[in-house]
């Protein structure tokens, strides 16, 4: 069975897990108290203004015409009205989408080649002190939830060694790129503007380390007890004794097969790290997506919620497709397979 | 593959335990989570200022530094933090606890009926339904029902329940729907036995392994939801203390009354790694390497 | 080809990156002066040795932050971040000065009929919008029928008063009212005029104001129509305001205000007092805990002031649910409260209230009944309720703002007091945005709120109005649904007494009135306490505050930038040194 039909099935399934979330999402803004058009008006606003507003958001309509309604306007891109800053949600998630897309990818650059470089030196240096100070420092960073290293971080690098800024995303007089991909590092970088670049990323490292710890400690666990049971393995003795340096075998042959597992945790890790951000961002005060869901969550903002958690939702399954790709690419058990997975 | 049974003799449960104990991180996770528990249980008696964790304020005494008489030290409402550790303590075990004892029998069930069921339609939409709860990360749902709802140690935890069933659901499947096709189940079924008895005397029994294993591992990872969520304000209320609260109202005192969160933050790590190394244990414990 | 190469050029990869990035957090600070610092933190002049600082035009701002959210429309806004933004943005007819008087603003001069019912008003010619049109009677009319239309904001002052607002000449514009309104003068301040060309050019169709579309609702989020000293540069709906300075302002310039004022939304205490310390923010909020001022102090150059400013604190009890539907219960919850506990640990510098006016406001009330905490008199209430002997039945649910962290000691004090009664009190941190929502119905505003409260204009009658006035609930000012048709009754009369003192007499009797249905504990008058920059930006309010000259602000006014100075080469020389 090939690749693409592999991917087909798997889009398929999204595509119906979606729809079971927008509906559980419709359902949930639907049932709950409240008269959505006299919230965004205010208590003050003339009633006729608000019949008018309630025709607009087509409440008197029965629910599945309502239902239906919001996912066209949806599959258009409108996600509705936020109450909190007034403008369509859409606009506000093209606004701090960017800004948590590359706090994570640095997360998740920094927890994978932390992680599978500290597995690796942990595994080739097994039972030595450096290995013990890897596995204390695994053990201590899976325990420590995001937000206590986040915190401790504030306190490290912003009163001890204050080296980081501790909020925002730019420093105030720094000139902003002009607006490419949204992502600030990325824009400076493409447009030549080095003191924005390093600006925008040393802004970016202490949240997306609070971010990485937690799954990098992991991650290292993970690829350093891998390998050193593959250390024993037969094939690791036959090569060996081949005289295959020790490096070349660490890096060449094992570091492919123990990624396969490291990876698939990975991918849940990745998609972790936005729900972690949640948290993480408010700490930093990072103006994000997730931060900007935070808020719609304490302050009940519906359209904003749904908004947030269907853009999340989209994004994971589309994540989780593109590592399950990858491991079945890495893995030549699955992908020579010919029966259905 | 890795396999255990638990048809158990008196004699195997005394090979577990003596396992158990040759793995002395496991032993050091057994004996952190068995103080946890007394320290939680008996936090009345144990604590110094067991007032402090009810409805208390001194403001003459706020914001000291850790002391003789005040060990961590107290927050800005003139409480001291050891007791109101002590007693959050509570809290914790309680959200760990009581979330998988409330997911477990209705995760596992519902992944034994789809394991049964298997290749018909109650299995594909039993299967749907997890798939849609494990689109979102279990933290994020767990905010968004926890926010929805009054803030409440009851309702957090519904709302991480809500969150984390699925995952127990599907397990199950997995094993179900592959011990569903033994032999002895074929058997089972030829001789007639009743669907009810193939469920919960054939098929369940040799889940069971990998259950507890994960029961056992998760308690600590439920604890840190519950402490993510009360960070943000969606636990326990004021006055009962919550870890996540703690460190939260402590965050804006940084540097100067460091105590405050420092404290807290380091109680949590600690549930959460005696619970991970007891778990780890148990993992090692029911599992049996293959040669 | 893999293994040890490339574990090198990794190696060497980051730790280049680690190298170029502690070099460039070199670069992007000031480079430290060589020499010796000055002897006294206070003297005036730069040191010598480096090159003379020569300050960038955004050197020249004042940053602040406050409560957020913010509406800069004055149709929609009405709260203390909303107010700070439109005073600076837009002008109104008159303008109140800081000893608490009346001064022409955009009218000239405006004559009064016999009847006191229609208001005359002579415009000041010249007078230019930031997109360069000039404001005529038209804009004047076009504003105020937008306000009263969109009913939002500030509208409840003038909707039961104003009839119409015609402009009878271009520069002449006159207002009728239903009835006579005697602080009417008092209140215009809060009549921000808007320019009418720009807000019909971005009105948006279809929308629920009919022909007027959605009368602009949505482009003046984020933009301003004003006339006002600065005008929007960004406008970040859920972070920031950054205005910049109207060149063409018919009331001049000093050479030294702020070219540019930032209003943020406020963080955390521990980012707010990095951002003071790193002289990033010139003014701080008011919100901030105790030991953050404690902690600002210490700092160089940087002065902490507390001034009563006509705000009060309360806790609005629900009249309308159970319990607090009980007036001996509310009295019982007022008799036990420890409000010296409050004033001299949590709030120091504020007084105890005396009712529902703060002393400051002209038409207090110096007589009127204060409660003192006695646990007598409040278990002798307690007893007469008829609640006294199901209390655990019955809890009361308490709502703070999560964006003032010290109310949650205010509101721990409370639920430990009301213990000593056996009342149990349920504590819920809300975001501001969220106890607005929830002071929209009955149902959902909770037993008791915690609620700072500003005039609206500097007279008794306003408070009463915006606090007691039924026209006015659902609004997070009244979060007590009181309704009651007497008082309202009253507060009407003496609105509509032109006559000072006999206005005066009328508020007397409304706030003792009021103060025996006990719908509200009045906890204490606020003394707003702010760290500026004293070492390099003149603020008139921590100056009088300093000198204890008299200052009688409206919320917003206080930080009117216009008036403030800013001098960015004592902020570098502060930076300079250690």
């Amino acid at each position: 069975m090939s690749l693409l039909s592999f991917l087909a099935r798997r889009l398929a399934l999204a595509i119906v897990v979606l729809i079971g979330l927008s509906i559980l999402l419709f359902l949930i803004a639907r049932v709950l108290p409240g008269d959505p058009a006299r919230i965004a008006l205010g208590p003050r606003a003339p009633e006729y203004a608000v019949e008018a507003l309630r025709k607009q958001m087509n409440l008197d309509k029965p629910l599945y015409t309502q239902y239906y309604l919001w996912i066209s306007s949806l599959l258009k891109g409108d996600l509705g009205m936020s109450l909190l800053s007034r403008r369509p949600v859409q606009d506000d998630v093209k606004e701090y989408f960017p800004a948590t897309f590359e706090e994570v990818l640095l997360a998740a650059i920094i927890l994978s080649v932390g992680g599978i470089g500290l597995g690796i030196l942990a595994a080739k240096y097994s039972n030595s002190w450096l290995d013990g100070i890897v596995r204390i420092f695994a053990y201590l960073g899976i325990v420590t939830p995001a937000f206590v290293w986040a915190i401790m971080l504030l306190l490290i690098f912003g009163y001890w060694v204050p080296i980081f800024p501790i909020q925002g995303r730019i420093s105030p007089g720094v000139t902003l790129p002009p607006v490419i991909t949204g992502m600030l590092t990325l824009d400076s970088l493409l447009t030549g503007n080095w003191v924005a670049f390093w600006d925008t990323l040393k802004h970016l490292i202490l949240p997306s380390l609070a971010l990485a710890m937690a799954p990098m400690a992991q991650a290292a666990r993970i690829m350093r007890s891998s390998m050193c049971s593959d250390l024993g393995a037969d094939h690791v003795a036959a090569l060996t004794a081949y005289g295959v340096p020790e490096n070349r075998i660490l890096t060449k042959y094992l570091s492919r097969l123990s990624l396969i597992p490291t990876i698939s945790i990975m991918s849940l890790d990745i998609i972790s790290l936005f729900a972690a951000a949640f948290v993480v961002e408010l700490v930093f005060n990072f103006p994000g997506l997730s931060r900007y869901g935070m808020q719609a969550i304490l302050n009940k903002d519906l359209n904003a919620i749904s908004g947030v958690l269907l853009i999340f939702g989209v994004l994971f399954t589309l994540i989780t497709i593109l590592i399950d790709l990858i491991v079945a690419y890495l893995d030549p058990r699955i992908r020579l397979q010919r029966k259905s997975i | 593959m890795k396999t255990f049974n638990l048809n158990a003799t008196w004699n195997s449960v005394k090979r577990s335990i003596y396992k158990f104990s040759r793995n002395k991180i496991s032993v050091v996770g057994f004996f952190m989570v068995l103080f946890v528990v007394i320290v939680a249980i008996f936090a009345p008696f144990l604590a110094p200022y067991p007032k402090h964790a009810g409805a208390f304020v001194d403001y003459k005494n706020a914001s000291q530094p850790p002391s003789l008489a005040h060990p961590f030290g107290t927050d800005v409402f003139g409480r001291d933090i050891l007791s109101r550790v002590m007693f959050a303590f509570r809290g914790a075990l309680i959200m760990g606890l009581g979330v998988i004892a409330m997911i477990v029998p209705i995760g596992v069930f519902v992944g034994l009926i789809a394991g049964y069921y298997r290749g018909t339609w109650i299995d594909t939409v039993i299967m749907r339904i997890t798939d849609i709860f494990i689109t979102l990360p279990a933290l994020i749902l767990a905010l968004a029902v926890a926010a929805l709802l009054r803030p409440t140690l009851f309702n957090s935890m519904m709302a991480v329940a809500f969150a984390w069933w699925p995952w127990y659901a599907r397990l199950t499947y997995g094993m179900a729907s592959s011990v569903r096709n033994e032999v002895f189940v074929q058997a089972a079924e030829t001789t007639g036995a009743s669907k009810a008895h193939i469920i919960f005397k054939e098929i369940l029994p040799n889940c069971l392994a990998p259950i507890f294993t994960k029961m056992a591992l998760e308690i600590g990872w439920v604890i840190l939801v519950g402490a993510t969520l009360s960070f943000v304000g969606l636990g326990e209320q004021p006055p009962t203390p919550a870890l996540g609260t703690m460190v939260s109202d402590g965050a804006k005192y940084l540097p100067h009354q460091w105590w405050i969160s420092l404290f807290p933050a380091l109680a949590i790590m600690f549930i959460i790694l005696a619970f991970n190394l007891f778990g780890d244990g148990v993992r090692d414990m029911l599992t049996t390497e293959e040669v | 080809m893999y293994s040890k190469n490339l574990r090198k050029f990794g190696v060497v990869l980051v730790v280049s990156l680690i190298l170029a990035l502690v070099a460039s957090c070199g670069q992007a600070q000031p480079s430290p002066t060589a020499s010796s610092p000055s002897p006294t933190a206070s003297s005036p002049s730069p040191t010598p040795t480096t090159a003379p600082y020569t300050p960038k035009a955004e050197d020249y701002i004042i940053r602040s932050t406050e409560d957020w959210p913010t509406y800069i429309d004055p149709a929609v806004g009405n709260d203390f971040s909303d107010s700070i933004s439109l005073v600076n943005l837009y002008d109104s007819l008159v303008f109140p000065t800081p000893q608490g008087e009346i001064e022409p603003c955009l009218a000239e001069k405006w004559d009064i009929s016999d009847d006191n019912l229609t208001y005359t008003f002579t415009l000041r010619q010249g007078v230019k919008f930031h997109n360069g049109d000039e404001l005529t009677a038209e804009d004047v009319e076009f504003s105020m029928k937008r306000l009263l239309t969109i009913g939002e904001g500030f509208g409840y002052i003038f909707s039961p008063y104003v009839q119409d607002c015609k402009a009878i000449e271009k520069y002449k514009v006159a207002i009728t009212l239903k009835k006579p309104f005697g602080p009417f003068i008092s209140a215009l301040p809060r009549f921000y005029i808007l320019n009418k060309r720009a807000v019909m050019e971005n009105i948006e169709k279809p929308g629920p104001y009919g022909d007027f579309g959605d009368y602009g609702k949505k482009w003046l989020l984020t933009n301003d129509a004003g006339s006002g000293p600065y005008k929007v540069k960004e406008m970040k709906m859920e972070e920031y305001l950054l205005a910049e300075k109207f060149d063409d302002y018919w009331g001049g310039w000093d050479p030294d205000a702020p070219k540019f004022f930032k209003l943020s939304a406020t963080s955390e205490p521990a980012t707010e007092f990095a951002l003071f310390a790193k002289r990033e923010m010139e003014i701080t909020s008011e919100l901030l805990p105790l030991e953050t001022y404690n902690s600002i102090a210490k700092l160089n150059g940087a002065d902490v002031v507390a001034f009563l400013n006509g705000n009060n604190f309360n806790i609005m009890l629900q009249t309308k649910k159970p319990p607090t539907d009980d007036i001996h219960f509310r009295k019982a919850l007022a008799y036990c409260l420890d409000y010296d506990q409050v004033i001299s640990n949590i709030y120091p510098g504020s007084v105890q209230s005396q009712g529902p006016v703060p002393t400051v406001i002209p038409g207090h009330d110096p007589n009127v009944f204060q409660y003192h905490r006695d646990l007598e008199k409040a278990r002798a209430e307690l007893a007469q309720s008829k609640y006294a002997d199901k209390l655990d039945q019955y809890p009361v649910t308490l709502s703070w703002c999560a964006e003032a962290p010290e109310e949650e000691k205010v509101a721990l004090l409370f639920q430990a007091n009301a213990a000593e009664l056996g009342i149990k009190v349920e504590i819920t941190k809300k975001p501001f945005g969220s106890m607005i929502a929830d002071a929209q119905s009955p149902e959902t505003t909770p037993n008791a709120s915690l609620i700072f409260v500003a005039s609206h204009y500097a007279e008794a009658g306003a408070m009463l109005m915006s606090r007691y006035h039924s026209s006015n609930c659902g609004s997070w000012e009244q979060c007590e649904w009181l309704q009651d048709p007497e008082i309202d009754r009253m507060i009407e009369d003496s609105l509509a007494t032109v006559d000072q003192q006999e206005r005066f007499q009328k508020y007397y009797a409304i706030q003792e009135k009021i103060v025996d249905l006990c719908p509200t504990i009045y906890v204490f008058d606020q003394a707003e306490r702010r760290a500026y920059q004293s070492a390099y930006v003149h603020w008139l309010p921590g100056e009088a505050a300093k000198t204890n000259k008299v200052y009688v602000p409206i919320m917003g006014y206080g930080m009117y930038a216009h008036d403030m100075k800013v001098w960015p080469e004592k902020r570098a020389e502060l930076l300079s040194k250690p």
